[in-house]
């Protein structure tokens, strides 16, 4: 008797204490739902759950900034979530630790709700033989621009091209004191990621990169004459002073508030831009062009973690989100456009002017993204901040500055 | 054998109610610390499924890193000019606020003044920021009054962004201090004032052969406390500069939270938080000491 009751209490005892949740529990980490606080997905995972009974889906929210430290922290104590929010330049990092499972066999499933063929192709790329990832979303990187600055400053139309970007910066920066033509977030506080947000959309409109093949390749001529261009804009008092110090939010919260002329960021901060200030002037164009329409195309992707003990449940709910219907509820939340391209019909419909504008885009320019096969992604955007940083206060040349990224990135992932 | 358990019993009592606080020690301050020692022995941990042991090698390395003499540097410059901030203020203000005027304008100073300690680092930074921005309230002051022509990047020039920084720092810490002190001068007894005022001392006289002498204790154990905090200081200094411009402010925890979590070099950022706590470890043992003499 007593040996029976000491059993069911261990077992008890056991069962309480496991970390991975009963067979049919899947945990989802992820930032959506910071971004998006009218309770979406609350909603999503509710539905998921009455179309299937047999898994509970656990929505763990944290901000964007925290996400990547728990998945690599969580995963080294084997409590990680199943289901993984993933942002495209983590991946070579994360498939040096061994977090990603590799969706392969699960995409060529025939009872899948999508074709692979449908999906944006930008995250899917294969690395060391495999697709690591899929697309909830994607938007490209664009400029927002403040129209009633722009026609203060005696332009009827938004810059198209380099040249026509530094004539209005500076035009605007010369309107009063506390405006602004252009902000540049290039702050070392974190996530310290300007460079990537400001530069590389300008870069890819040059017809730049930064990468050949998985290996860094920042000093380049076309590298060079961004960093001139962007050095010759500061000059030129287009640039809000203060860069060094300035960050992404920042630099948004100045936009919104109507100080600054121009924003290149990602094309889903147009809700927020029109949400928080209905009165600005505002649209949205591609980055002005030195040669080439190319944008950066950035998204939110989901993926699942290798040590996850409900690997089907959790491809389950992967399929859910990526089925046209729900994809294309969860693009119009987030004032997106679709992972699955077949659901852009269903997102067009009733889309306002700076979607359609981004569909656009999408449709016609050039998708680059080359930090997802990056060694050593987030500790590169913080060597070309503090790079260009040192450039902007004129302490070392573009060419300098090329050089200097170069030779501590290569340092960095060895 | 009855009357030995019994003894057992009642000797073994006192260990049983420690128990409770032996086990939380143990689980809290000892793993932790034991762990952050071990991975700091391994070419990397976490990331590192199959970690190499490699002995002192990452102190060697770590050593050599120009990065971290620099970093070290850095704290050194900050938690001293943190301290003495703190002190300076933290004093000033408990004269201040120990003045004999009307208890409820006494009381409202007094509640006012320490408001900058119960809120968080991530509200400080964020307000210091707005501040301190090429177009924020202290360059508007400053060009208005004629004291600088252009708007300073206070955060963002490497020549300014320490000083900036240890203006935050004395701003959020110096409540601490200021009431700690405010306590010490109310034990100071008054008849030490008046013997003084009937020998014709001043403000100053008395500040500095009464107020001083007989706060002498509660300073050296404040500023040791506020010295092992400061040393360690991350979230102020992270949320306000993130160690930048360049690594003009890179103290040594935003250094093993850099090497930690942009870089996932673990076994790295263990090695940089041991040698944090061997000197944090020097500081409380000075400051025990002061304590026990004090006892």
């Amino acid at each position: 008797m007593i040996k029976t009751r000491m059993t069911a209490f261990a077992l008890a005892a056991a069962t309480a204490l496991t970390p991975l949740a009963a067979q049919g529990e899947i945990e989802w980490l992820q930032w959506f739902a910071a971004e998006n606080t009218d309770g979406f997905y609350d909603e999503l995972v509710a539905d998921f759950e009455a179309k299937h009974p047999d898994i509970t889906v656990k929505l763990v929210t944290q901000p964007f900034g925290k996400v990547r430290e728990s998945i690599v922290t969580d995963s080294a104590i084997g409590v990680g979530s199943d289901v993984l929010g993933l942002n495209m330049p983590w991946t070579k990092e994360f498939l040096d630790i061994g977090i990603l499972e590799p969706l392969d066999d699960y995409l060529a499933r025939d009872d899948n709700s999508f074709a692979t063929g449908d999906l944006v192709e930008a995250p899917l790329g294969k690395i060391d033989g495999h697709t690591w990832m899929v697309p909830l979303n994607a938007f490209p990187f664009v400029m927002h621009v403040n129209m009633g600055l722009v026609r203060e400053a005696g332009f009827d139309a938004p810059p198209a091209t380099w040249a026509e970007l530094s004539a209005q910066t500076s035009a605007i920066s010369a309107l009063q004191d506390g405006t602004s033509g252009i902000g540049m977030p290039f702050s070392s506080q974190p996530p310290s990621n300007g460079p990537i947000l400001t530069f590389l959309p300008l870069l890819y409109a040059n017809g730049g990169r930064i990468m050949d093949g998985t290996t860094p390749n920042f000093d380049n001529p076309k590298v060079v004459e961004t960093l001139q261009y962007l050095k010759d804009m500061n000059d030129a008092g287009g640039m809000a002073p203060g860069a060094a110090s300035r960050t992404g939010g920042v630099d948004l919260e100045e936009f919104i508030a109507g100080r600054t002329g121009f924003l290149i960021s990602p094309g889903v901060h147009s809700s927020s831009i029109t949400s928080r200030n209905p009165e600005l002037d505002y649209t949205l164009v591609r980055v002005p062009s030195n040669g080439e329409n190319a944008y950066r195309v950035h998204g939110w992707e989901i993926g699942i973690s290798a040590d996850s003990a409900n690997k089907e449940d959790a491809w389950t709910f992967v399929n859910y989100l990526l089925s046209p219907e729900v994809n294309a509820r969860a693009a119009k939340a987030a004032n997106a456009l679709p992972g699955n391209l077949k659901a852009l019909d269903a997102v067009r419909e009733g889309a306002d002017e700076t979607l359609i504008k981004q569909m656009d885009i999408l449709s016609g320019d050039t998708p680059v993204e080359e930090m997802r096969q990056s060694p050593k992604a987030v500790g590169s955007w913080s060597v070309m901040t503090e790079e260009i940083q040192a450039m902007l206060r004129g302490d070392q040349t573009p060419a300098e500055t090329a050089t200097a990224v170069q030779a501590r990135w290569i340092e960095l992932a060895k | 054998m009855t009357s030995t358990i019994r003894q057992m019993t009642t000797k073994g009592t006192p260990y049983f109610f420690l128990l409770p606080g032996l086990v939380i020690l143990g689980a809290l301050l000892s793993v932790p610390l034991y762990k952050v020692v071990e991975y700091s022995l391994y070419d990397n941990v976490i990331v590192e499924r199959n970690p190499t042991y490699v002995g002192l090698a990452n102190y060697q390395t770590l050593l050599t890193d120009p990065g971290y003499w620099s970093a070290g540097l850095n704290t050194l410059l900050f938690t001293v000019g943190s301290v003495l901030g703190h002190m300076v203020v933290g004093i000033g203000l408990a004269l201040l606020v120990n003045a004999d005027i009307a208890p409820r304008a006494r009381t409202f100073f007094r509640s006012m003044l320490v408001l900058p300690w119960i809120f968080t680092a991530v509200v400080v930074a964020l307000n210091w920021q707005l501040l301190l921005n090429p177009f924020g309230l202290i360059n508007y002051i400053l060009q208005w009054m004629g004291l600088t022509t252009e708007p300073l990047d206070w955060l963002g020039d490497p020549n300014l962004a320490m000083w900036s920084l240890l203006l935050i720092s004395t701003w959020r810490g110096y409540p601490f201090i200021m009431v700690s002190f405010l306590s010490g001068l109310q034990t100071v007894p008054r008849e030490l004032y008046e013997a003084a005022e009937i020998d014709g001392a001043g403000f100053w006289s008395k500040f500095w052969h009464v107020t001083l002498p007989q706060l002498k204790p509660v300073i050296y154990g404040v500023a040791l406390l506020d010295l092992i905090w400061t040393f360690q200081l991350f979230p102020l200094v992270w949320l306000s500069t993130g160690g930048g411009p360049g690594r003009a402010t890179e103290v040594l925890s935003t250094l093993t939270f850099r090497l930690a979590f942009v870089d996932f070099q673990f076994s790295q950022a263990a090695t940089v938080a041991v040698s944090i706590l061997i000197i944090s470890a020097a500081f409380t043992l000075l400051y025990l000491r002061n304590e026990a003499r004090r006892l």
